[in-house]
């Protein structure tokens, strides 16, 4: 291993000196050489090696040393430098100051840090204009949004392309689970990247930088360079190998109250039969036989509105009922438990175990990977494992030739997802919304563990003769976890052939083969003793996207001062899927046999879908520049698309865009560089498949009569392209010899003649019509800011921060169309787009406000005393868009020891939550009990000087005018108390107004942490170890401000549109690991 | 390398010179079924939707206070629009029933094979199940999208209940004589009612022509007069072999809804409400054992207050009867037409000869003959002082026993109970108000059919306001 080495680097504007042996460089490929020269000599760092193979260094950044000397370290020659050159659309490299575009980039080091099951979810916080939020469940999908809702119900995910590939990032769950109906979140296609396996994420987010792509691209596009090898003597050997452990973060979960059992109010008695005990909060019924009531738990009920606990005072419960169980038959103490529902979670841990080798001569390089990544949720039961496989290979087959190949297999397999939604699956609908607080959860699963049967806290009870152990609506939630489990696998191919051929010096073209192919079966399971009907369902699911493209580049300096650049291509593009899913009807014969033949009746015909859609298209691109200081763009594609009626299946969209580096035109010593950059584009995009003619859907048949039934909604073989417009100027300086840098970019979108299945009134006959039809605009403001405030041989500190702001406005929908609804969910709540206002509205009925914004109560009409929220119309109460969002990185270097953390915020937007909608009428949580602060139980009335205070509301005495309206002039505003007695108070479903459980959904999060540590190579070269690098991690650490209690404010259902929108959230999961990555 | 460009191009120039648009069709849905396919789905989902006691989709025999709730009390409490269930029944009646019996009307209509008289026949029968479709639109709601429903416009105008009644009055009028002209209708097992038989159709079209003509008996006795006559003289239901019947099956997913909502729910949400259960009690009602499971003394119904939070062991259950995936739901049935030809008699319309009072006896003994029970018990029930046929108070008398009659379709049990105001409905416990003599619209008309929707009723969307024939 030679000495640490510093050497001369003499920086022209135009070439590169160094006072090693080598020759003058002149040109990019003599960088490339320098670069190569340098880093095998040096042979540290492999990572970056890597990395400046596939990039070219480019002068600008050392700029302000031209025609004179400098001294470069070799040290300090970091990622960020080596970073001027980005891939732009199709894959072209380009050198970053000729683009007139916004484009950011991650290096892939900062995906694999802090490992999540799904990569996506790393990018939150690190790139302007990247919407990331994570569903929160095992295996999950994210919902990656760039530069806002474009779409008003078609996809608005970016789109997934690795090394020109474009990946499926399909979401394939259910409606019903999106809409929080129940299901699993089987996460996104484009999640089975190996994160491992990537050195560079960048992010293109106008619609110029993408227009290349088509259609498909209007949405923005992640871009994913993954590891290639390199040039060099032997091979390079990477391991790496890691482990963490997630925890629930108790901030992130409901707060039970401790004081009051089982129960709606006070309703168990009097009845005919048997008379009541304990002001009828406790069913009286003769247990023993003896002729005497006993006391008795309404273990029917799912509330916790009941007796007050006294442990003294003895009763039968659900323990009492099972006769398997040491209980039996036993009176229980009336004791809050130990445990509760956040006891539910286990430990999960995650373990990741990565090999590659790679190596190269003057024939071409290769590289290959293996990782395995395994993980445990914090569900019991749950489970994922992913291995990937990964080779790319290129051959120089001839001077003017190179072969190049990349093959990805992957196979993913996870059993146990954990239900979501309001579902008997989803433990959490229980825990947060319908509980009786007194069950112990441990006890759940020990007398899971001792029958291996379904010991529910909720049966019949007492007085339901042979169904008293019965299930009412909630299964043990131990036996849900490990009985009703879901199993899927996914297994994948991803590869490509590309040659690429030197026609002359300026000349090159290239012919591309891609595929992406996958098949994935899913399998769901509800046990025979389930409350829910017992069933099998099983989905399988093939997928195929293929590329074929063809691609001229040309590469030229004109004059002197002018160069040219530009392409001309084709692509065509296929896509089939098909698919086929099947359950079991009416419940299974055997219990345990999960098969279609062990249904109890007939199995109704499964459902099937298959298409092949197809996109053709031609494309060009010219850039010119003149004097390395303005270079100009325009590209233009031509689409014909498949899933267009023939009369309109060809369009066209033209971009052009404008670099301008004023930093050439001017000399201010405190600025490095400064480039401005402006462009319009335009992108088409076409109709999802099958939207032209309508069909029947064949139902199962009545007895051997066939039914057919007309398609809810209508589609049109009249649609039009969809177009998307789209306007940004942006400024990207450097200041201060590159220690502060600035990019800011403004930019206005707006999509119109949008294709989309338009809600009708039901009278037409249908209910959905697809129309184009719409006009969404979405104007934002991007902000990324890089400083090292220090930087010495030993120490540097550097810090970025991303900052955006994304304004949405529907501008129009349907006709007279007043609202389109994206989503109707449980608890009244619609998620609705409105002309005028942003996309993703929540709409429910609202409180009634005064004048000043208060809140108005008026007296419940009952005998309890207290008031309630004063109900109005349905309006908006919330919408799901951010205000803003910023991200803060600081890392830290000193010596070999390398830290960092970044903080990751949202302010603004609003979710509505259906678990304390139920759980504040249920009596779960902590706010349902307590003292008020006139010394007396929430729990009493009102009228006996209980009651929960609500303060500075406005009393409306129910006075009403002439005309018979409310009248409100005789208005007190103070403190007020509202009845928590029973299930029907004021906080509740059944009294609220749906705005009291919209929360600010802003957060402010230590989002991740890590500290690495590169052991010095002279303590390790003896051993044939090039490279030692030992990491700690923690993601998720701590949620450092919020509004919304009980909950991770950004915990979701599922990718996709609808937002906003929680019923039985998962907690949030700390996670701290450790890793160790060793180079041979 | 000119190979490879070569092969290249020709891979390119394969892949893109493909019909593009070929590949737009849907290999796994037809679009064009045969006619009877979609008049057996629109039949199957009428009964459906009537027979419904799930709470997102039907709500009548909890409003009817047949039943109550157990725990979960909202719909018992009239809260209707949290689910969206006045929007649920618009999508079933609409986009399902009457959209698949339109799309049935336009195969048939371009059908060049079939015979002008078979199409004749299959377009009334068609007809028939479209009037009930819009006489159910009516009685729930009052004014509905009715003559620009189901076509072009994408804002169907609303018309008036009255007149909506009048035109399907006179479609029924028109259907009655093609059916009675032929005998069968050629539908053969898509018939899903009558097996292909016209005749069968002509009774039940009669049928709803008197049950629509009686609907109109306060408000416009002298067309209902004539209307109820006509039917009559065309020949109505008067055998239970003749009811307009839907077999269920006994296997998933074509089971009585009542037991998908009893038995293979596995919830135990709904108990008898006090409101029936004084009714029968007081009476010592035949049918108690059938209705109900779970008797106290003397097997009389035990009820819990209608609306409140109850217990469901301790009260009396749905009947095991309502536990059978396979019993029939009726469109309508003997029992219902005696006692339309009974109130039309009462009315003093010519019905044929018979008397109010035997009509009356007939239909309660018809009742309890199909719940399980005997004409001995049936003539002890009806010696009764206030079940015995009553001229001076026949509509309470005959109201509240058509209401009882009426149970497991709670459609026709409210609007029996609107109709004649009887028995007094419970004021329920958690709403404090009685049973609503309507459903508002939507919540979807007033976001996609705005103009129209509030237009509709003179503006007038309120529950508590009556549909047109409930004016007493």
């Amino acid at each position: 291993m030679p000495e640490k080495q510093v050497f001369r680097v003499y920086i022209f504007k135009k070439y590169v000196k160094t006072d090693l042996k080598m020759p003058v460089f002149t040109g990019k490929k003599d960088i490339l050489l320098l670069f190569n020269y340098y880093l095998t000599h040096m042979k540290r760092r492999v990572q970056y090696i890597t990395l400046a193979m596939t990039t070219v260094f480019s002068f600008g950044a050392f700029a302000q040393n031209g025609g004179e000397t400098g001294e470069v370290e070799t040290t300090n020659l970091g990622i960020d430098k080596l970073d001027e050159v980005v891939v732009t659309a199709l894959g072209i490299s380009r050198e970053k100051k000729t683009v007139g575009y916004a484009v950011q980039e991650v290096a892939g080091d900062e995906v694999t840090r802090a490992k999540a099951d799904n990569f996506m979810a790393s990018l939150s916080g690190k790139i302007a204009g990247v919407n990331v939020t994570q569903s929160g469940t095992m295996g999950g999908s994210a919902n990656v949004v760039i530069r806002g809702y474009k779409s008003l119900t078609g996809n608005n995910q970016a789109l997934f392309v690795v090394d020109g590939i474009p990946i499926s990032n399909q979401i394939t769950n259910t409606g019903d689970q999106k809409t929080g109906r129940g299901g699993y979140d089987y996460g996104n296609a484009a999640m089975d990247i190996n994160p491992e396996d990537i050195a560079k994420v960048t992010v293109l987010k106008g619609a110029a930088a993408t227009a290349l792509y088509g259609s498909r691209a209007s949405n923005g596009v992640i871009l994913i360079t993954t590891k290639k090898g390199t040039k060099r003597d032997g091979l390079g050997v990477s391991v790496s190998f890691g482990n963490s452990r997630g925890t629930i973060d108790p901030n992130t979960y409901v707060k039970y109250q401790k004081e009051f059992g089982a129960g709606y109010g006070p309703y168990y008695g009097p009845d005919t039969l048997n008379g009541y005990f304990t002001d009828a909060k406790i069913v009286a019924y003769d247990v023993d036989g003896d002729g005497i009531l006993d006391p008795t738990i309404p273990t029917t009920e799912d509330a916790s509105f009941g007796l007050a606990f006294d442990p003294n005072y003895m009763v039968y419960t659900w323990e009492s009922l099972y006769p398997e169980l040491a209980t039996y038959g036993q009176a229980q103490a009336h004791a809050a438990p130990d445990t509760d529902g956040s006891d539910f979670y286990e430990e999960s841990v995650t373990t990741n175990k990565s090999v590659s080798i790679d190596g190269g001569s003057d024939m071409g390089t290769f590289r290959v990977g293996m990782t395995q990544y395994e993980t445990s949720g914090i569900a019991p039961g749950s489970h994922l494992t992913r291995n990937n496989f990964s080779f790319n290979g290129s051959l120089n087959a001839s001077d003017k030739l190179t072969v190049t190949t990349t093959a990805n297999f992957i196979q993913q397999a996870a059993k146990g997802r954990n239900g979501t939604g309001y579902d008997s699956k989803n433990p959490n609908q229980s825990f947060r919304q319908w509980w009786n607080v007194g069950v112990d959860v441990d006890k759940l699963s020990q007398y899971y563990n001792e029958t291996g049967k379904n010991i529910t806290w909720n049966p019949y009870g007492y007085g339901a003769g042979a169904s008293s152990t019965s299930p009412i609506y909630f299964d043990n939630a131990y036996f849900s976890a490990y009985e009703n489990y879901q199993n899927d696998s996914r297994n994948r191919l991803i590869g490509s052939i590309a040659a690429t051929y030197e026609i002359n010096d300026w000349l090159s073209l290239l012919a591309r083969a891609s595929v992406d192919t996958y098949s994935e079966m899913q399998e769901e399971r509800v046990a025979v003793g389930s409350v829910d009907l017992s069933r099998y369902g099983r989905k399988n699911r093939s997928f195929t996207e293929s590329n074929l493209d063809l691609v001229l580049t040309a590469n030229k300096q004109l004059t002197d001062d002018i160069s040219f650049n530009g392409n001309l291509g084709a692509n065509s593009r296929r896509t089939s899927v098909d698919y086929i899913s099947a359950s079991t009807n009416g419940g299974l014969v055997v219990p345990g046999v999960y098969a279609l033949s062990n249904s109890a009746s007939t199995p109704s015909a499964p459902y099937e879908s298959a298409y092949t859609i197809g996109v053709d298209g031609f494309f060009a691109r010219a850039s010119v520049g003149y004097k390395n200081f303005l270079y100009v763009d325009v590209t233009g594609r031509q689409d014909r698309s498949s899933t267009l009626p023939a009369a309109n299946s060809t369009y066209f969209y033209p971009s052009a865009t404008l670099s301008l580096i004023f930093s050439e035109l001017m000399d201010v010593d405190a600025i490095s560089f400064g480039k401005l950059r402006m462009n319009v584009a335009q992108v088409g995009s076409s109709a999802p498949a099958q939207a032209l003619m309508n069909s029947y859907n064949m139902g199962t048949a009545f007895g051997s009569t066939s039914l057919a039934s007309a398609p809810s909604t209508d589609n049109n073989a009249n649609l039009l392209p969809e177009v998307t417009d789209s306007k940004e100027i942006g400024v990207e300086m450097m200041f201060f010899n590159n220690r502060v840098g600035l990019d800011v970019s403004l930019y206005d979108q707006t999509s119109s003649n949008q294709i989309m299945p338009t809600k009708v009134s039901s009278s037409t006959g249908s209910i959905y019509k697809y129309v184009n039809a719409g006009v969404i605009n979405n104007k934002g403001v991007e902000l990324s800011l890089s400083a090292t405030p220090v930087r010495t041989d030993d120490f540097e500190w550097n810090m970025n921060l991303n900052w955006t702001k994304n304004t949405n406005m529907v501008e129009s929908l349907y006709g007279d169309l007043e609202s389109l609804q994206l989503a109707s969910v449980q608890g009244g709540i619609t998620i609705e787009a409105r002309p005028g206002q942003a996309y993703g509205n929540i709409y429910g009925v609202a409180n009634v406000y005064d004048s000043e914004g208060r809140r108005m109560v008026y007296d419940m009409p009952s005998s309890y005393g207290g008031v309630r929220y004063l109900r109005g119309e349905k309006e908006v109460i919330g919408n799901i868009n951010p205000d803003w969002m910023a991200g803060l990185n600081n890392s830290f270097r000193y010596k070999n020891f390398t830290a960092s953390a970044l903080l990751d915020m949202r302010m603004g937007g609003n979710f509505f939550s259906l678990d304390t909608y139920y759980g504040f009428g249920t009596g779960v949580y902590d706010i349902t009990a307590g003292t008020n602060d006139l010394g007396n139980s929430v729990r009493d009335l009102v009228n006996d000087g209980g009651g929960v205070k609500v303060t500075n509301v406005s009393y409306w005495n129910g006075a009403v005018d002439s005309e018979g309206n409310n009248d409100y002039s005789g208005n007190v505003v103070g403190d007020q108390y509202a009845d928590m007695h029973y299930y029907g108070n004021a906080f509740g479903w059944a009294r609220a107004p749906k705005d009291l459980h919209v929360y600010d959904a802003s957060y402010l999060k230590l989002r991740e942490v890590s500290l690495s540590y590169s052991v010095p190579s002279d303590l390790i070269a003896s051993y044939g170890i090039q490279g030692l690098d030992i990491g700690l991690s923690g993601r998720n650490l701590a949620i450092l401000w919020k509004n919304a209690p009980y909950t991770d404010p950004e915990a979701g259902l599922s990718a996709g549109n609808i937002q906003g929108y929680q019923s039985g959230a998962y907690p949030a999961v700390r996670q701290i690991g450790w890793n160790v990555n060793i180079k041979f | 390398m000119k190979k490879i460009l070569i092969a290249a191009s020709a891979a390119l120039m394969i892949a893109s010179c493909g019909d593009l648009t070929s590949l737009n069709q849907n290999t796994k849905a037809p679009e064009t079924v045969p006619a009877g396919t979609l008049v057996a789905n629109a039949t199957v989902a009428l009964v459906d939707y009537l027979s419904d006691v799930n709470v997102n989709r039907n709500n009548f025999t909890l409003w009817s206070q047949h039943w109550t709730q157990t725990t979960y009390v909202d719909e018992s409490n009239f809260d209707y629009n949290n689910r969206d269930v006045n929007g649920n029944t618009f999508d079933a009646m609409y986009a399902t029933v009457l959209r698949d019996l339109s799309d049935a009307k336009g195969i048939i209509g371009a059908d060049e094979q079939l015979d002008a008289a078979t199409k004749a026949q299959q377009l009334a029968v068609i007809d028939v199940l479209e009037v009930y479709a819009y006489s159910t639109l009516v009685d729930v709601f009052g004014d509905v999208p009715y003559s620009e429903a189901i076509g072009e416009s994408l804002a169907p105008a609303y018309d008036g209940a009255a007149t909506i009644y009048v035109a399907l009055g006179n479609r029924l009028a028109a259907s009655i004589g093609v059916l009675m002209a032929g005998s069968d209708n050629g539908l053969g097992s898509y018939d899903l009612l009558y097996g292909g038989s016209s005749a069968g159709w002509a009774k039940f079209a009669s049928s709803l022509g008197l049950r629509l003509s009686i609907r109109m008996a306060d408000v416009s006795p002298t067309s209902a007069q004539a209307g109820a006559e006509a039917a009559i003289a065309a020949g109505v239901i008067t055998l239970a072999s003749e009811s307009a019947a839907l077999n269920y099956t006994s296997s998933p997913p074509h089971t009585n809804p009542y037991w998908d909502a009893l038995v293979q729910s596995g919830r135990k949400d709904f108990i008898a409400a006090n409101t029936i259960a004084d009714v029968m009690n007081m009476y010592a009602d035949p049918r108690r054992s059938a209705y109900f499971k779970n008797l106290g003394g003397s097997d009389s119904v035990i009820g819990a207050a209608y609306g409140l939070q109850s217990s469901y062991n301790l009260h009396s259950q749905p009947g095991t009867a309502l536990e059978n995936a396979s019993r029939p739901a009726m469109l309508i049935d003997n029992v219902e037409v005696l006692f339309l030809l009974a109130d039309a008699a009462s009315r003093g319309y010519s019905v044929g000869g018979l008397t109010a009072a035997a009509l009356y006896d007939a239909a309660v003994a018809e009742s309890i003959l199909a719940w399980g029970g005997s004409l001995t018990d049936a003539a002890a029930y009806l010696a009764q002082t206030g079940v015995t046929y009553d001229a001076t108070n026949w509509k309470t008398i005959l109201g509240t026993q058509k209401w009882l009659a009426m149970y497991s379709r709670g459609n026709e049990a409210w609007s029996t109970q609107r109709m004649y105001d009887a028995p007094a409905m419970n004021i329920a416990n958690e709403a404090q108000r009685v049973t609503p003599l309507r459903m508002s619209y939507g919540i979807d008309e007033y976001s996609l059919n705005t103009t129209n929707v509030e237009a509709a009723r003179g503006g007038n969307d309120d529950d508590t306001s009556p549909i047109f024939w409930d004016v007493n």
